[in-house]
């Protein structure tokens, strides 16, 4: 064990104190830094890929800087419109990840400069890197449908990022009259959490079924087709009959503007009114990844799919929603899984190692009813250059299934939650 | 495809742990096949909460018959299957050698005295023979001393619903499927109360 010299003993004070008396073992282990790595964003990518650092080598400095004070998981979040849960229990703390030895910043980055190096933030702090992470989740491409913008969200609650805006909706829900319509406008390809508008509508069906059961909840799609659609629609029938209406893009699903306070929509083909007008719009890489030009055309993140460094900036790696990720989709699992690919290749370039064969995996459950739960997975690998998904591995949750099987997935969906954000925050 | 699996069988023979996937050039190392698992199962397989099981600390025997038993569809499962097949057989070796080589962090959970109580009665009359050690010894065995109550239950009410194949004895299944829901619960609740 090397001794600490009083720079090393400062450098590492500012984290320790964070740890408010804990034991710290890695000041004993904290030889001389390795590196600096800044990870920007402490969801489910960023939390994972500053702790898996940590773990694999305690010598490289990782901070950490969030906007939030805590962490507020969208996973799970629909069981809060039907009352299933609370948002207390889907919010995280950051000293876990203090524990790892992590410094956790909470201010917001407003500029990363990818030549000098020097990433600043709202309050005026400068960081400098070595390998800075960034993963920001996603933005919301306002007045792509008119008259949705951030103003109009306090009023028609997205919803999209959890905590005042989820609360908000189940708000609106609760005041709204039985026989009233909710509407759902599901946003076009590419975005977070593919089956996540179609598990909202079961979990909106599920508190009305019980306490407005005249209601309907509509879903007004951008798209001709969803993921899980047979096994969503099998269960919607089987739970609320037809309490759930599913409109596609060419049968008038498509919404071009909205009026807030009237509460209508335009659509395609005819107008819209809703009691309850839930709009989840169009997405794109979170603002930092926009400011910092680390963008495309269609404005996501295009990395090398092996290490996840972007192809725009050399010593910055975009992970989670922000990123082009082969054929993975945007989610938390996802996010999981290459803030760990991440992470390994991280260290493997400062320890001058080998760069290791990445292994990714997906899964998203998502549940219908208390007990009736599906998912979809896949197993995916490098291939030329590309994430794709593995042959025979993965899929769907069986179409016709006994109600054992339904049952312990949904269950294994709240183990898969506690386990997951376990995997980050503790 | 089956050439080269059987070429690659040959070269690592010794070091299963370099164990090269079939399909790509470099190998994927244990710690990065086996963190794909931890969003599920926990940091280094050791969960955080039912019902997802607890696999690091498991024996390495267990684990990698059991992930082959997956993908092959013997043992049913609602999602395993599907995960298992990502993986070529050595390379499920090499997660099961990662995952034993794990400690064993037993299930934190309250279990409910009188079911325990119940359960240590059934589990010496039924299951000891085979689940020595109050169900703690591993090997060819799962362990099932300290694990979450809710995947033991899980388990033996899918084991008792199905009548057709398992990968385990008719033996078990049999008993298995004499018992009650209540007495399968107690029998997981003193499992899980052990260490
Ligand atoms: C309703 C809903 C349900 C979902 N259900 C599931 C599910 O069941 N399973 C699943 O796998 N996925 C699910 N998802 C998707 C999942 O939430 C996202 O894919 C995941 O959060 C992406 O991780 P990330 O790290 O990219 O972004 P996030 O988790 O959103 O983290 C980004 C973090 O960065 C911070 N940040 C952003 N910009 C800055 C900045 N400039 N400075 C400092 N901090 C910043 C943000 O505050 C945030 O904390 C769901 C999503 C929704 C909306
Ligand atoms: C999407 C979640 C998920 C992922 C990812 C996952 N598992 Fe599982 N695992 C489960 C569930 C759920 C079960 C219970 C069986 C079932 O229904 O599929 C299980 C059961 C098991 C068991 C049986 C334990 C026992 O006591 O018999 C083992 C072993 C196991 N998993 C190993 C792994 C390994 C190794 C990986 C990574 C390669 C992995 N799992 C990835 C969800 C997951």
């Amino acid at each position: 064990m090397k001794k600490l010299d009083r720079r090393d003993f400062l450098k590492t004070a500012g984290g320790a104190i964070a740890l408010g008396g804990l034991g710290f073992p890695f000041i004993l282990q904290a030889g001389k830094t390795k590196a600096r790595v800044v990870v920007i964003g402490a969801g489910y990518g960023g939390a994972i890929a500053a702790k898996y650092i940590r773990m694999a080598d305690p010598d490289i400095e990782v901070t950490l800087i969030e906007k939030d004070k805590r962490y507020v998981s969208c996973p799970l979040s629909n069981e809060v419109l039907s009352g299933e849960r609370d948002v207390k229990s889907l919010t995280f703390g950051f000293s876990g990840l203090t524990g790892h030895g992590i410094k956790v910043v909470n201010d917001l980055v407003t500029e990363i400069d990818p030549v000098k190096k020097i990433i600043k933030t709202k309050s005026g702090q400068n960081f400098s890197f070595d390998k800075a992470v960034v993963s920001p989740g996603v933005a919301f491409k306002w007045n792509e449908i008119k008259g949705y913008d951030e103003a109009a969200s306090k009023i028609l609650p997205h919803a999209w990022k959890a905590g005042e805006q989820t609360v908000l909706l189940r708000k609106q829900l609760l005041s709204m009259k039985d026989g009233g319509k909710v509407y759902i406008l599901a946003p076009p390809n590419p975005f977070r959490c593919p089956p996540g508008p179609y598990e909202r509508a079961a979990q909106i069906a599920l508190y009305l079924k019980h306490h407005k059961p005249k209601s309907k909840v509509i879903i007004l799609d951008a798209k001709d087709k969803f993921s899980k659609a047979k096994l969503f629609k099998q269960g919607w029938q089987q739970h609320y009959g037809d309490m759930i209406e599913w409109v596609a893009g060419a049968a008038g699903g498509i919404v071009e503007s909205v009026n807030p306070k009237a509460r209508t929509m335009q659509g395609q083909v005819e107008e819209y009114k809703g009691d309850v007008i839930n709009v989840i719009p169009a997405q794109k890489a979170g603002a930092i990844a926009f400011a910092t030009g680390l963008t495309n055309e269609k404005g996501w993140c295009p990395v090398n799919q092996e290490t996840f460094e972007s192809t725009i900036h050399k010593d910055i790696y975009v992970i989670g929603d922000s990123c082009i990720a082969g054929s993975m989709p945007k989610s938390g699992y996802a996010a999981n899984s290459q803030g760990k690919v991440c992470a390994a290749n991280i260290i493997a370039a400062v320890n001058g190692g080998e760069v290791p064969e990445p292994s990714y995996v997906n899964t998203c459950y998502s549940i219908i009813a208390p007990k009736h739960g599906i998912s979809v997975a896949k197993v995916y690998k490098l291939k030329e250059g590309k994430i794709k998904g593995i042959k025979g591995s993965g899929g769907l949750s069986p179409l016709f299934a006994s109600p054992l099987t339904r049952e312990m997935e949904a269950s294994y969906a709240i183990g898969w939650f506690k386990n997951v954000t376990a995997d980050m925050f503790t | 495809m089956r050439i080269k699996k059987i070429t690659c069988l040959g070269i690592f023979a010794v070091g299963l742990f370099l164990t090269s996937s079939i399909l790509t050039a470099k190998p994927r190392t244990p710690e990065m096949l086996s963190n794909t698992c931890a969003g599920c199962h926990g940091t280094n397989g050791a969960s955080a909460a039912g019902p997802m099981p607890i696999i690091g600390g498991m024996s390495k025997r267990y684990l990698s018959q059991t992930l082959k038993d997956y993908k092959s569809g013997k043992r049913p499962s609602t999602i395993m299957g599907r995960i298992a097949r990502g993986y070529s057989d050595l390379e499920l070796e090499a997660i099961a050698s990662f995952m034993a080589s794990q400690p064993w962090v037993k299930a934190k959970v309250k279990t409910n005295g009188k079911m325990v109580k119940e359960g240590a009665k059934l589990h010496a009359k039924q299951c000891e023979t085979c689940h020595e050690n109050n169900g703690a010894n591993t090997g060819e065995l799962p362990k099932l001393s300290g694990q979450y109550p809710d995947y033991l239950f899980g388990q033996l009410r899918l084991f008792h619903e199905i009548g057709g194949s398992l990968p385990q004895p008719t033996q078990m299944r049999k008993r298995i499927q004499k018992l009650s829901a209540e007495e399968l619960d107690a029998l997981s609740h003193f499992y899980a109360s052990q260490k």
